[in-house]
Formats: structure tokens, C-alpha cells, sequence
């Protein structure tokens, strides 16, 4: 069964059918070619399917599709396309926080979130902000410097 | 140019193999056993079959049809080892041996039809007890995996080096020792998984995937569906982290014959929690002996029994039954041993196969070694750093041929290790421990010191050491390269670029660095080997095409071949400003303009008119005995201080130093980043993961919520600092490194926690140290215990 919805991606409107047991992730990565929007766990353990809902975090592998009707969905392509990114993923690059790649959108994602909506960025806050993206690679180190990095910047 | 994974993102440019896709292509799912030991009955596949979408259904008796068994990884029956090598096929075919097994695969139009139709796949068992503790696998009451063999011992073998009953005769002391590890593996984000697009024209059959080693992947997926190494071309996609955990190819091969019997082109891309299930696991050993050790604190000799856990195997699925050479041979690391016995078992047990992780063999040796330097120092009331450095090879010594055959090529032990005390301040705490004892508050100092081989030659195994390179510059002016090192996200391109970069003079933003395909011949970044065999073939291919290009320069401009230099991106002389001329300029000139024919004689008979080298490169430190035999060595020091709650067993690690030593550094930002990765994840061994099974053989850990690995919180502040001892036997002076960092950093929390519990007289001898054990040892301890041994 199918049901009909309505999202916005990344500033345009979608108007598609979904399954009902259809997961948000499934539709931006299958049906939108979302493809920054990453599959790994699937069930909310990892991160790497991470995308702004209305602003806001969330694993898009724990969302059905048609709970998210009418929302706003921010995915990596779409947050590349802001000027205030900019800086954050030239952190990313330039602390070499990005190793084999995998959890990478998913993590600056909530990095940026991290940087739009807490007043205090500290190592402590950036830690605990990005506790919900596992990266095994980098031992989070060069991560948490880049957005503390990021951060300076931006003040 | 070399993008890193970000900027490949974002310019739309990554593809990782579940971005992969391929027209009309149709979707494998594999169905795992719900037994960790049955016999299979029946499999009824008739639901499946007329489920919506479903092209194709495999069990393992179709397999067989059409498939030999997958190859053996290393095979020492060879020289006369007891090593057995089962029949093992990707999909079970008689017996399951453990828990989630793949027994069926089902091939349909989309991946939700798959599993759609994998759910009404029924297998009916006859379940056979199960064995899930190495220990009593050798017992003669076991449940038997493979009954033909009359056991469960895979492998044994026994190892000595030097006169061991002499040196335990002179001994002062002899001291029990025995240290337990749990089972973990690397799990990288990505999971596994491949597109198979057989082409029933020309006979071939291309694979994409997650692969780290596209070579030795060929191999098996060639040997198992009976096609010749021609026919078969393996291509890494981007690679979301491996650690020797996308060595493993056989799931893949099902996936093959699955595009050969569809006439389809097949994926497949597992979930993590398949990924857990049915993935490559690591550690999970036993060592128990005694060392012999003089009252001035020398350490003389080791003599211990040694059992590996390997699962179900590790010479076909896994590649690391191979793993306890290393094992064994690590054990003298830093230190002037005498002598060393190790009566070494692998042994079989109803768990998912054993195979490569960061570490491998060689870090258990290491980390063994350096629970018996702590509790040796307990013993003789001598300091922990102190009675390391009694027993360090010193900086002299280099190349030290080690007891056990290996050659270290260079290093300065005393130097790092001082470096790392001083930088952790260890005084400072040790003074602090005392006072905060008397406020109930408990902080410990951990010392560990890893030598780490780096670079394996293996006879007898996949892991050989060939290896080749090729290096091109094209009309256009980019140098394009290829190898056989596998970008895995351990930064091997960058430096394969700064590599090329710096001896041919060319940009590092005109350098391309392909993915790595089954064309180049090398077993990959496995045994830490990328800056040893790869890299070297890289700088010789490198050197090999600047004299090409010096020669033809020389010609075009009318210059001296001594006078002519590289660098910046052109080609110049040093005597004339004048003279001088870009790569694309030169290789427009050389291919096109007036291209060969305009060249010297001497040029054109030689043939060094192509701008396009392939180098092959081995070991000059290769041993001639048949076993794992390593170029490099680095060497790291650990220094960490921990505070343990003893209400909760909370580990707070309060500071961590590590200092290293991987000979010239060729990006220290790369470097860094393994250092930073490899310890957190240590620090998880040590601390939280644990792959647990429960005595049916139901494998309890199944997902990230469950086997828990390090999260941004965990992670700890860590100080590193580097040491440089240039490794004589490669071509770069630098050494392969990247293990060093998890081995040390699991000893060093271990040796900071027990020193933290001194007071309770607690002896860790098992890993993971979690909240619950260490509450366990520290309450037996007050019900009176006299010494409580974990």
C-alpha cells in the first residue's frame, strides 16, 4: 500500500507515493538518488544516515516516510549548497577529520547542527553532540578538532 | 588530483558499493542459520520461489553443482605442519557451523523482494550440540565441527627459539603467567558487500566492491567458480574503512554464480548486523605459561601454551589461522629474550570465522608481553618503565636479529619511551596516586611498550609479497599512478601522491591515484604493508620514470642530463633559467609533437621514449624460512593514567601519551590520523567490545547497541609525538605503521587499571576490563580473596 506525500528536500518540493513501512531513508536514497544519505545499521545504532528534519537531527533510518509528511529535509547536497557550510566542511578537509569517508555526511551534519543551535562549543559540547555518529577510523580526535576549528572561525 | 572522501562527496564524484549501480540489476540476499550446529534436514525453498520478483534461489547443494570449495588462504601441510584445511563452500551444505550461516541466497528483482522472500525460506535441522569455548574444544567429549578430522584442533604447532630449559635452570625467579582476550573485530561503518556482472559473450565476470585486497579477491572468486584468473577482473570501489576486514571474498562468490545463473547483474550490500553475524572476528586467545627472570629484573625466557579461538575456520573464509606465527615470534618485542617455547593451537568452535583484523597475529604476542614486564615488576618492587628499559634492544644494536627470526631494521626504544614518560608527566602522578589513595580516590599509570612488524611475506599464504606498481605521464600532463594499496581510509593515495610528488617534481594536483584493481598485482594494504612493499614499488616506479623524463628533457632542451632537475611542476635547468618546461609540455612533445620519431637515436633503441613504468619490488629483509617474516618495525610507547571508580568500575582515562616511531614521515597529518583511530579503538578492546556468544552458540551481540564501540565521548585527549629512525630496507626510509596504536593502547589501559587497583591487589589477566568485572574482581577481593585473578 501506498500513500502520498509531501516533502521538502533540500528547498524543492516533492510530491511522491511511499510505502507505509517505507523508512525516510529509503525514499531520499532510492527514490531521490540522495546518495550522501548513507546506509549502514538501519536500525538508529550508527549515524550515517543522518539528515536535518525541520532543522533538526535525526537517524533517516528510524523515520517512516509518511511521518514525515510536509517536512523539511536538509541532506548533505542540499547543506553544500549553503554559504555557511563552507567553512565548516574546509575544517573537515583541512583537520584531515575525514579518513575512509563512510560516517562523514552523516557527521557533519550534525556538526553543523552542533554550530547553528548550541550557545557554548567547547571539546566537552562537541563531544556529547556527536556521540550518536560512530566513525571508526578517525578516533574522533581530528573530528572534534575540526568543528572546534570551524567554530573559531565562525566567531 | 586527490580528492579526500569529503570533497569526492560533495563534487558528486564518491561511489561506494551500495552508490553502485548497474542497469537492470537485480539484488542477492543470503539467509543465515538459526543454529550455531545442526545437521540440515531439508531446506524448502518453495515459498521463495513463487514469492514476488524472485529470480533465483541458491541453497548449498545447488552450489556444489557448479562451484569448487573456496581456496585455501595459507597452507603449511605444506612443510609438514599439522594444518588442516576443510571443504568449505560459501552456503552450507550439509552441516551448519555457526550461528547465522548463510544457507540460501535469493536473487530477485529488488533488494525488499529479496528479503521479502528470504523470510519464507523454511530449513528444518537436526541441531547438534554446540561448542562455543576453545578450551573445550580440545576436550576428547566435544562436540566435533568437522568429524573427519577426530578433533577440533585446526593447527598446532610448536615453536621454539633459543635453549629454553637452560634459561628457566638459570633463572632466579619463575613467575605463572596467563592473559585472556575477548573477541572483537573491526566492524568499519561500511559493511561488505559487491555488484557481479557476468558477461556470457566474452566469458568474463567484473566485481565491484568493498574491497581491500582485489587481487587476492580474484583469486578466490576465480578458483571457487572454476574461471581463469583472465576472466575475472575484481575492482575496489570507495572503501568505508576496512582494517582486514574486507580481506574475505566468499559471500561474493555466491554473488558471482548468482549474475552467471541470472544473466544479471547482481548486488549485494549486507546490513551491519549481517555484517556481525556472519563477519570476520579477531582476538579471542588464551595464553598461559611462565616466564624466567633474574632478581636484577632480566627477562631471560618465555615458555607458554597458546590457543587461538578461530570459529568455524580461518583458512578459507578467514585468512588468519596464519595469525599464530605472528602471535608467537611478537612475543619477545622491545626486549633481548633468550629464549622462547609456545606450544600454539587453533582451534575450531561453533562461531563465525576467524581472519584479518588491525593487529592481526602480532599484537597478542606483544600484549602478553607486556602484562608479564607489569606483573614482573610487581614482583621484584621494581618500576614498570624501569624494568622495560633493563630489557630494551638498544639504539646500537640496529639491525637486531630477534630470537625469533624477525630483523629489526632500526629504532631507538629508550628514546621513545622517555619521551612518552615525559610527556605524561609520570612523576607528577605517581606522587598524585598516593595522595588521593588516602581520599578513597584510585588513579593507576599504564606503561606499554609495542615493537610492531610491519610489512609480511608469507610463503604458503595469499599474503606473498609481490607486488608491482605502474606510474604514466599522459599528453595532458597528469601523472596518472596505480598499485596494488587499496585507499581503505588510512590515507594510503594522499601519500602514495606525496610519494610521486616529491621524486618526480611533478604537482600533487596533477596526480591521479587510482582505485585499485585485480590488473596490479599485491596483496593490498593488509600487515600494515603500504608504506613498505606498495610504496616502495611507487618510488622505484617513480625514480625509474624521472630518469625517463630526465633523458627526453635533456634531448628537447638542449641540456646536460646532470644539469637537469624536477620540481614544482616543471622540468628545468639548473645552470640556465631559460631552459625549462612543464610535464605537459614535455609529454606533448615526447607522445605527439614531434613526437618519437623527433627523438635521439639513442632514445628510440633503448625504448625509453614512453613515459609509462611498471616497478615490482620486494623485501631485501624477506627470511628464507617458509613462516611470516616482516621488513619494518615501528615502535610506539604508551603512557596513560586512568581513575577507576571502585563503586561503579568506571574507567575515566584522565591522560594519554603516545609517542612513535615509523621511520621517515612522509605525511604526519596520515600518520596522525591512524595513531588517533588505532588507539580509541584499543581503548574500546580494552574497555567495552566484546563479541559474546551464549552456550547454545546464539551469538548475544548482534548489533552496534550491543557490541559497543567507542563513541566521540569515549575518546580521551591524546598527546602524540613523533620519533624518526629511517628504516634501511625501504625505499623511502619510511616503516609500514598503523597497528602499533591498538596494541599498545589496549596493554596500556589494562597495566594504568591494575595499577589503579593495587591497593586490592587485583591481577588483570582478561580483556575487555568492563564496569561489571571490574566490580566482580574488586567485590571477591572483599569477600577476602587473597589475590584475585580475573
Amino acid at each position: 500500500m501506498t500513500v502520498p506525500i509531501s516533502l521538502k528536500v533540500n528547498s524543492e518540493v516533492y510530491k511522491i507515493d511511499v510505502g507505509t513501512n517505507e523508512t525516510l531513508l529509503e525514499v531520499l536514497r532510492e527514490k531521490l538518488k540522495l546518495k550522501s544519505v548513507r546506509r549502514a545499521c538501519q536500525e538508529g545504532d550508527c549515524g550515517v544516515c543522518t539528515v536535518l528534519l525541520n532543522g533538526k537531527p535525526v537517524n533517516s533510518c528510524l523515520v517512516l516516510a509518511v511521518s514525515a509528511d510536509g517536512c523539511e529535509i536538509t541532506t548533505l547536497e542540499g547543506l553544500s549548497q549553503r554559504e555557511d557550510f563552507r567553512a565548516l566542511a574546509e575544517s573537515f578537509v583541512r583537520n584531515h577529520a575525514v579518513q575512509c569517508g563512510y560516517c562523514t555526511p552523516g557527521m557533519i551534519i550534525t556538526a553543523y547542527y552542533i554550530l547553528q543551535s548550541m550557545d557554548e562549543v567547547t571539546e566537552e559540547t562537541i563531544k556529547k553532540g556527536l556521540e550518536g555518529n560512530l566513525c571508526r577510523c578517525t578516533g574522533y580526535a581530528n573530528i572534534v578538532s575540526a568543528v572546534k576549528d570551524a567554530y573559531e572561525q565562525q566567531k | 588530483m586527490i580528492h579526500d572522501k569529503l570533497t569526492k562527496t560533495l563534487i558528486g564524484e564518491s561511489v561506494y558499493t551500495d552508490d553502485f549501480e548497474y542497469p537492470n540489476m537485480a539484488y542477492c540476499v543470503f539467509v543465515g542459520s538459526t543454529q550455531a550446529h545442526a545437521r540440515i534436514k531439508e531446506i524448502d525453498v518453495s515459498g521463495a520461489m513463487q514469492a514476488p520478483g524472485v529470480l533465483k534461489v541458491l541453497t548449498g547443494k545447488d552450489l556444489i553443482q557448479y562451484m569448487d570449495p573456496l581456496p585455501a588462504t595459507s597452507d603449511f601441510s605444506v612443510v609438514g605442519w599439522h594444518w588442516r584445511v576443510p571443504k568449505v563452500y560459501p552456503l552450507a551444505v550439509e552441516k551448519v557451523g555457526f550461528y547465522g550461516e548463510p544457507v540460501a541466497a535469493v536473487i530477485a528483482e529488488t533488494e525488499y523482494a529479496a528479503r521479502a522472500a528470504a523470510e519464507l525460506i523454511q530449513i528444518d535441522y537436526e541441531v547438534l550440540p554446540a561448542v562455543v569455548d576453545a578450551k573445550h574444544a580440545m576436550q576428547p567429549d566435544a562436540p566435533l565441527l568437522y568429524e573427519e578430522w577426530g578433533d577440533n584442533v585446526q593447527v598446532h604447532v610448536t615453536f621454539e627459539w633459543g635453549d629454553i630449559d637452560s634459561v628457566f635452570s638459570e633463572a632466579d625467579r619463575v613467575l605463572k603467567v596467563s592473559w585472556q582476550e575477548g573477541r572483537v573485530s573491526g566492524f568499519p561503518i561500511e559493511p561488505r558487500g559487491c555488484v557481479a556482472l557476468y558477461d556470457k559473450n566474452t566469458k568474463e565476470l567484473t566485481m565491484w566492491g568493498t574491497y581491500q585486497t582485489p587481487y587476492i579477491a580474484q583469486r578466490c572468486i576465480s578458483t571457487t567458480l572454476r574461471l581463469p584468473r583472465s576472466k575475472v577482473k575484481v575492482i575496489a570501489l570507495d572503501i568505508g574503512g576496512a582494517f582486514g576486514n574486507k580481506i574475505n571474498s566468499w559471500k561474493d562468490t555466491v554473488v558471482a554464480l548468482g549474475s552467471i545463473l541470472t544473466g544479471r547483474p547482481v548486488k549485494w550490500f549486507e546490513n551491519t548486523r549481517e555484517f556481525i553475524v556472519t563477519g570476520p572476528h579477531q582476538r579471542d586467545t588464551i595464553w598461559e605459561g611462565e616466564v624466567a627472570v633474574t632478581n636484577g629484573g632480566k627477562v631471560l625466557g618465555v615458555r607458554a601454551k597458546y590457543i587461538q579461538d578461530l570459529g568455524v575456520e580461518s583458512t578459507n573464509r578467514g585468512a588468519a589461522a596464519m595469525s599464530i606465527v605472528p602471535a608467537c615470534a611478537a612475543i619477545p618485542n622491545a626486549y633481548r629474550l633468550k629464549a622462547l617455547k609456545v606450544d600454539a593451537y587453533g582451534v575450531v568452535t561453533n562461531k563465525s570465522f576467524f581472519c584479518a583484523y588491525r593487529g592481526y597475529g602480532k599484537d597478542k604476542g606483544v600484549k602478553f608481553m607486556e602484562r608479564i614486564m607489569d606483573w614482573i615488576a610487581a614482583e621484584l618492587k621494581i618500576d614498570p618503565a624501569e624494568i622495560r628499559k633493563r630489557n630494551f634492544i638498544k639504539a646500537n644494536e640496529f639491525p637486531y636479529k630477534q630470537i625469533s627470526g624477525y630483523v629489526y631494521d632500526s629504532g631507538d626504544y629508550e628514546k621513545v619511551f622517555d619521551e612518552a614518560i615525559r610527556m605524561a608527566d609520570a612523576e607528577k602522578w605517581r606522587q598524585e596516586q598516593q595522595t588521593l589513595q588516602g581520599s578513597g580516590r584510585y588513579i593507576g599509570i599504564g606503561y606499554a611498550f609495542t615493537v610492531e612488524p610491519a610489512g609480511v611475506t608469507v610463503a604458503n599464504c595469499v599474503f606473498t609479497g609481490a607486488t608491482e606498481a605502474r606510474i604514466r605521464i599522459n599528453e595532458d600532463g597528469f601523472v596518472e599512478v596505480w598499485s596494488d594499496r587499496t585507499e581503505i581510509g588510512q590515507g594510503g593515495n594522499i601519500t602514495i601522491g606525496n610519494v610521486v610528488s616529491e621524486i618526480l617534481g611533478a604537482n600533487l594536483e596533477d596526480i591521479i591515484v587510482h582505485n585499485v584493481t585485480s590488473d596490479m598485482v599485491g596483496s593490498g594494504p593488509i600487515s600494515s604493508r603500504g608504506a613498505v612493499y606498495p610504496l616502495s614499488a611507487v618510488a622505484k616506479a617513480a625514480r625509474e620514470l624521472k630518469a625517463r623524463v630526465v633523458k627526453i628533457a635533456s634531448f628537447f632542451l638542449e641540456e646536460n642530463e646532470e644539469n637537469i632537475s624536477v620540481g614544482g611542476g616543471l622540468i628545468f635547468s639548473v645552470k640556465n633559467k631559460d631552459k625549462k618546461m612543464t610535464f605537459k609540455d614535455l609529454a606533448r612533445r615526447a607522445y605527439f609533437s614531434p613526437g618519437p620519431r623527433g627523438l635521439s637515436e639513442e632514445l628510440k633503441l633503448k625504448g625509453d621514449i614512453v613515459l609509462d613504468v611498471i616497478a615490482t619490488w620486494y623485501s631485501p629483509n624477506t627470511a628464507k624460512n617458509p613462516t611470516s617474516t616482516y621488513t619494518t618495525f615501528c615502535s610506539s610507547a604508551d603512557v596513560a593514567v586512568v581513575e577507576v571508580d571502585v563503586e561503579t568500575g568506571n574507567v575515566s582515562i584522565i591522560k594519554y601519551v603516545h609517542v612513535h616511531d615509523a621511520g621517515r614521515i612522509i605525511n604526519k597529518q596520515v600518520i596522525d590520523g591512524q595513531l588517533y583511530g588505532g588507539i580509541v579503538q584499543g581503548i574500546g578492546e580494552a574497555l567495552i567490545e566484546e563479541i559474546l556468544y551464549n552456550e547454545a552458540g546464539e551469538l548475544l551481540t548482534k548489533t552496534y547497541a550491543d557490541f559497543l564501540m567507542p563513541t566521540s565521548v569515549d575518546a580521551p585527549g591524546i598527546l602524540l609525538k613523533h620519533v624518526e629512525t629511517p628504516s634501511p630496507f625501504t625505499e623511502t626510509g619510511a616503516k609500514g605503521m598503523g597497528e602499533a596504536p591498538i596494541i599498545g593502547s589496549k596493554a596500556v589501559i589494562i597495566s594504568a587499571i591494575e595499577d589503579a587497583l593495587r591497593p586490592f591487589k587485583v591481577r588483570i589477566d582478561r580483556a575487555p576490563a568492563t564496569k561489571e568485572r571490574i566490580c566482580a574482581w574488586l567485590s571477591s577481593r572483599k569477600n577476602g580473596d587473597k589475590e584475585v585473578k580475573s
